[in-house]
């Protein structure tokens, strides 16, 4: 299999070395250009206005494209890079290490209490995004490297088993056979016998024209790993839109008061925020203090005077809005709502409850729900599906020569594999039975 | 006379009798594996179940007079771990010949028990948080996948032992038990030294808590780690010392038998870990508006998750068989036990409840 996926890799390249090369030169040239001055353009901006939008997502999808196109530019050896599994297992080592580090470390949120804020490299620290790493531009730029890697591998991967499946591996020498993990050899049987001793197991019976047989089963299950990684797309691109599309933001609202919802023309009004408190008892079984122990707005949302919704939210119980005039087909899809969240509470100067609201707009959440069906469906089809091979001919000797192989689930193809056996073994008896 | 202090009462009981149920087990295994006693492991097996049936009544009564799921602090997340590790092993035990590994599956569940015991504490409510029916599907099905990792460490440790017997290796069948139980001990006296420094609770405004180890106490952790860790290599060398002999070979499962459990327990762990991240991604996205954020524990289980897919690539892409499997399904417990204990105890985040 790896065999022929080289051989094709090979021609493909020399293709490529050829003189229409210079068009895709140029082309590719342009390409990289543009993607360095838009990269340089929106650099400048972003950093000159680090308040203003996020542009750390589209800024590492540009570095991206960047690289993509001057590595394209240096030649052949590009593609075969980007496809390598050698490059997908540093990335994620790579990849794994920093996020080590980065549990380690504060975050934005906790680093102003740390004792971080008095190292004197505090401020080139916090500018390489040490304390929001996961979000900074380079650990944004190695996971789209990662993600470009598993699409390439994904289509190399996807390509390799359409045409196995569609062109199984027929014509075999006895000597392979011999060398498959399950095998035998059955003196004065034929192909028919094998054949005979086969049917009723649904395998399906593929005839090369030398003399060599088949037996198949699951040829498609080398699909269901293939999915189980274009999951990882699936997540990856939806929180791409999230990240490029999305926003979070914290509302405020003392009991009674009605606030605009930013990025929308929505507003917000929080009618009633309340609060069960238990006591918490010290070691001695008294009184230490109180504990929240559930609490609740209630929550009307409104647009141009119109009330979309009212609802009571909960930490667990969130309220999703869709803004007046979206898109219907959107609207289903879950990528237009506005997301209330329950987040925290406080007490107003006047002595009143303000509740504290997380709201967001999350857009290619489907996409990662998508992601995770498929993430779950098909790892589990992919450990638990084989795919079954099973190779007769009549060798030199004449002898039926059978062998076989399964990537898994073993055990049970052993016990296929020897009630084939048992059937090619029994038969001369049975005849004999007739016989007397 | 039905009331619930009476019934909280009955379940407090129902698990110190699990504890020492398992801990007369344990012997009993332990004294099988030395003397093959079949009339020990009898014994042992009906104790353990019986342990099991008593940890499953306390367990339900709990949830009965607490109202919720028994998965929010400490004690009830260790009982339950200790629940699926014997569960684990009940079933496996029924369709594989690892009768022996209990000596090593059948002490760690006492263990595990033992320290819940320690962390008991009266059913509370649950912080709103985690008022949620994903909760237990969450929780249940990662900790069926940590103990499904927990077997396959063991049946990969055992792997490792039988082959240098059966290679006649004794002085690194003494350095694999010593390295186990220094390991161990060194984990175990690490967690108590955390534990014993006290770090202070914080309850933040959302009603999440937090550990803050304000004037942490390090000669605390450094001592009980060193203890461990003395404890650990001490047991290791005497348990080494009685493994280190030919006899003991055959009271293991043999080579097919270990490798067969090992990865089985990982291609059950690893899907069922994929699921205990993709709910715990929904439930994110629910509570806290977000299904990913690089918490430490979520950032944490990604790591556990990559390495166990590693695992699997060395084995179904490369063909990796034996040793070199055990190895890495023997590594990958610390990386669990990390995930597992180590966040919660040492970093800080959302998921600090236990």
């Amino acid at each position: 299999m790896s065999g022929i996926e080289r051989a094709e890799g090979k021609t493909k390249d020399a293709g490529q070395g050829a003189p229409q090369g210079a068009a895709a030169f140029l082309v590719t040239g342009t390409l990289a250009l543009i993607f360095l001055f838009a990269d340089v353009v929106l650099s400048i901006y972003y950093y000159r206005h680090t308040s203003g939008d996020d542009l750390r997502w589209l800024l590492a999808l540009l570095d991206i494209g960047l690289t993509l196109s001057v590595l394209g530019l240096t030649g052949k050896r590009v593609s075969r890079m980007l496809v390598s599994m050698k490059l997908a297992l540093t990335l994620l080592f790579v990849i794994l290490i920093i996020s080590v580090i980065g549990t380690i470390l504060p975050n934005k949120d906790q680093v102003a209490t740390s004792g971080w804020v008095n190292n004197p490299l505090y401020d080139f620290y916090n500018a390489i995004g040490l304390f929001d790493m996961y979000y900074s531009r380079w650990f944004l730029f190695l996971l789209f490297l990662l993600a470009t890697n598993l699409t390439w591998c994904i289509y190399k991967r996807l390509r390799v088993t359409l045409k196995n499946a569609i062109h199984p591996r027929v014509d075999v020498r006895s000597s392979f056979i011999a060398n498959q993990p399950f095998t035998d050899s059955f003196p004065g049987r034929s192909l028919d016998d094998f054949r005979r001793a086969i049917s009723g197991r649904r395998y399906r019976i593929h005839q090369a024209p030398s003399g060599s047989v088949l037996a198949e089963k699951g040829r498609f299950a080398a699909l269901s790993s293939i999915v189980f990684h274009l999951s990882f797309l699936f997540l990856g691109v939806g929180g791409i839109i999230g990240g490029m599309m999305g926003w979070t933001d914290q509302l405020y609202i003392p009991d009674g008061s009605t606030v605009d919802v930013p990025h929308t023309m929505m507003r917000v009004t929080n009618h009633r925020f309340s609060v069960d408190f238990i006591p918490v008892l010290d070691e001695r079984g008294l009184v230490e203090g109180y504990r929240p122990v559930d609490y609740s707005s209630d929550l009307e949302v409104t647009q141009d005077g119109q009330t979309l919704a009212r609802q009571t939210i909960t930490v667990n119980g969130p309220m999703r809005v869709n803004p007046a005039g979206a898109n219907p087909v959107l609207n289903f899809l879950g990528s237009t709502s506005i997301n209330f969240h329950q987040s925290a509470y406080d007490t107003t100067e006047t002595g009143q409850y303000a509740t504290i609201l997380e709201v967001n707009y999350m857009p290619g959440k489907l996409l990662v729900y998508a992601g995770f069906v498929l993430m779950m469906g098909g790892i589990t089809l992919a450990l638990y599906i084989p795919h079954r091979r099973i190779w007769a001919r009549v060798d030199e000797s004449g002898a039926l020569l059978v062998g076989g192989r399964s990537n898994r689930m073993k055990v049970s193809f052993a016990r296929d594999f020897n009630e084939v056996k048992a059937g090619l073994v029994q038969e001369p008896r049975q005849e004999a039975g007739t016989d007397a | 006379m039905l009331n619930t202090d009476n019934l909280v009462i009955a379940e407090e009981i129902l698990f110190i009798a699990t504890v020492i149920t398992y801990l007369v087990s344990s012997v009993l295994y332990i004294w099988h594996l030395v003397t093959r006693n079949r009339r020990a492991v009898v014994m042992g097996f009906v104790l353990l179940a019986l342990g099991l049936v008593a940890q499953t009544a306390s367990l339900l009564l709990r949830w009965y007079t607490s109202g919720h799921a028994p998965m929010s602090d400490t004690y009830e997340s260790l009982s339950l771990f200790a629940w699926g590790v014997v569960l684990a092993f009940i079933i496996t035990e029924r369709f594989y010949p690892v009768k022996s590994a209990g000596a090593i599956v059948v002490p760690s569940a006492f263990l595990i028990s033992l320290v819940a015991l320690i962390f008991y504490e009266d059913p509370a409510d649950l912080v709103p948080a985690l008022q949620s029916y994903w909760l237990w599907i969450h929780v249940s099905i990662a900790m069926i996948a940590y103990g499904l990792f927990a077997l396959a460490f063991g049946a990969g440790f055992f792997y490792i032992v039988q082959e240098y017997l059966l290679k006649k290796q004794y002085e690194n069948v003494k350095t694999a038990f010593v390295l186990l139980l220094a390991g161990l001990g060194a984990v175990l006296g690490l967690w108590f030294g955390s534990w014993w420094s006290e770090p202070e609770m914080v309850i933040d405004a959302a009603g999440n808590p937090d550990k803050i180890y304000a004037g942490i106490d390090i000669i605390k952790i450094i001592g009980s780690l060193a203890v461990g860790l003395l404890l650990g290599l001490i047991l290791g060398s005497l348990a080494g010392r009685g493994a280190a002999r030919p006899a003991f070979s055959t009271r293991l499962p043999s080579l097919d038998v270990l490798d067969e459990v090992s990865y089985r327990a990982i291609a059950i762990g690893f899907p069922m870990l994929t699921i205990g991240i993709a709910t715990g991604a929904i439930w994110a996205d629910i509570a806290w508006g977000r299904w990913w954020g690089w918490d430490p524990k979520e950032t944490w289980s990604a790591i556990t998750w990559f390495y166990y897919g590693a695992y699997l690539h060395t084995r179904l892409t490369l063909g990796w068989r034996g040793r070199h499997s055990a190895l890495i399904a023997v590594t990958g417990m610390a990386v669990v036990l990390f995930t597992y204990f180590g966040v919660n105890f040492l970093l800080s985040g959302l998921h600090a409840y236990a």
